[in-house]
């Protein structure tokens, strides 16, 4: 099972370490303040661009998120991981986006907005067909709701267990399960019209590729 | 008993197997399946292409999630336009304070202006019966100017009225606060019970034209603070 294209790219502090910056920048050490920013704003915008889809919206989100993050550091626990602290706040800033979004445009579908990009990216090799079928989950993943959006994209791009998934959405671990499953199962209703020459054209490339 | 037209099971016998096998597809995709029951969903997905497809499409999908690229990126600049908004931002909480130390000193001062005019002004209105004493200051008497036993007097009688003007004054306080008067409303109705004092002291008073504040020199409020952004000026 493929997990895990953010944590791989990103550097992933240890515990210690990041106990420390937090802790230098609790004692207003810009140094470690940036280290913190630096460690952890790809991640965080990759999650908030997957939830909102625009560019400058994530950004400003982002921004916000880290913002609340360093307002309140004096009130940080060290038996929390700053990670998820972080990811706990820019989700939350998220759902405030999303329904302020929603009650100024009514229901929200992703599908029918401008995305700022293609997931082609200029000089990728890949087939019609899987170039499709990327363009097919995507647009299925944006159909599902909030908390099943997320949950899909901390456990399979983040490779958040489910125990952290509750930390971050604040949620009981059944519940975030239930979502989970969930979202699978709409997935695959909304991908029902993917053909098995398209599903076999991907596992090969896949395969190929891993 | 109808058949399967896929596999040799009869159609009960097919719903219920995939019903069990779809009840693990959740801990598969999580990885926690393992030993027999791995092995018996694995024969399964060999024979029944309905499970295989809802198996292989959400393997496919969450492989998708997983390993696609993200077409966009933060601005380079992200942390420094960060760094900037949060030294901005403490700059602004530390010029709130120093707005706010601003307007509470000097409250704070009339406040402790407040209470002495109280003192001064609520004494000789409360006593104005006993005109030898309160009309003399309370330290002026020494003996060089008086007979000892005037003296000795004067001062005796000024320490009583000084202890039971305090001990009026404690009584007030203590009776305002047990009727659950905040600290707030106190200094307020000492302000304006003194600003009363002081309109009655200039009305009667012949020299009260001069009196500090009647030109100007104390100021009622507050001063806000310096406008800084051009609205406000104009505004001013």
């Amino acid at each position: 099972m493929a997990r895990g294209m953010v944590r791989e790219t990103a550097v992933t502090p240890s515990r210690e370490y990041e106990r420390q910056l937090v802790g230098r920048a609790q004692a207003d050490d810009r140094l470690a303040s940036r280290e913190l920013v630096e460690l952890h704003k790809d991640r965080l915008f990759s999650f908030i661009w997957r939830m909102v889809r625009n560019h400058h919206d994530a950004e400003e989100i982002c921004q916000e998120a880290f913002l609340k993050a360093f307002a309140s550091l004096g009130t940080f626990s060290s038996e929390y991981r700053f990670s998820t602290w972080l990811f706990t706040i820019g989700y939350r800033v998220c759902l405030n986006h999303l329904r302020r979004k929603r009650a100024l445009t009514g229901e929200l579908d992703f599908t029918a907005l401008p995305h700022d990009g293609d997931s082609a990216l200029p000089g990728s090799i890949e087939s019609e067909e899987a170039g499709r079928l990327k363009e097919l989950v995507w647009s299925a993943v944006d159909r599902l709701s909030a908390p099943q959006r997320a949950t899909l994209v901390l456990f399979y791009r983040h490779e958040l267990s489910c125990h952290e998934m509750a930390q971050v959405l604040e949620l009981p671990v059944a519940t975030v399960k239930s979502h989970l499953h969930r979202a699978r199962n709409r997935l695959r209703e909304l991908l029902e019209s993917v053909t098995e020459h398209e599903l076999q054209e991907f596992r090969n490339r896949a395969g190929a590729a891993g | 008993m109808p058949v399967c037209g896929r596999c040799p099971r009869t159609s009960i016998e097919h719903k219920m197997r995939c019903e069990q096998a779809r009840q693990l597809f959740d801990a598969y995709l999580d990885g926690e399946l393992s030993g027999a029951l791995a092995t018996e969903l694995g024969a399964h997905r060999v024979k029944c292409p309905d499970c295989r497809r809802a198996l292989a499409l959400m393997e496919v999908s969450g492989h998708v999630i997983a390993s696609d690229r993200d077409p966009v990126a933060l601005h380079g600049d992200f942390a420094d336009r960060l760094l900037a908004c949060t030294d901005s931002k403490s700059v602004r909480s530390r010029d709130r304070l120093r707005r706010g130390l601003y307007i509470a000193g000097p409250l704070a001062a009339a406040a402790v202006v407040a209470l002495a005019f109280l003192g001064a002004f609520d004494r000789p209105a409360k006593f104005a019966g006993e005109k030898v004493e309160t009309a003399r200051p309370l330290a002026v008497s020494s003996p060089q100017e008086q007979s000892p036993e005037a003296g000795n007097r004067g001062a005796s009688a000024n320490e009583d009225l000084l202890e039971e003007w305090f001990k009026e004054t404690q009584d007030n306080w203590a009776a305002k606060r047990q009727s659950g008067e905040s600290l707030q409303r106190q200094f307020e109705l000492t302000i304006s019970q003194m600003l009363d004092i002081l309109r009655q002291a200039k009305d009667t008073s012949p020299g009260a034209d001069h009196f500090p504040g009647a030109d100007g020199e104390v100021p009622a409020s507050p001063p806000e603070p310096a406008p800084t952004d051009d609205e406000d000026v104009e505004d001013l």
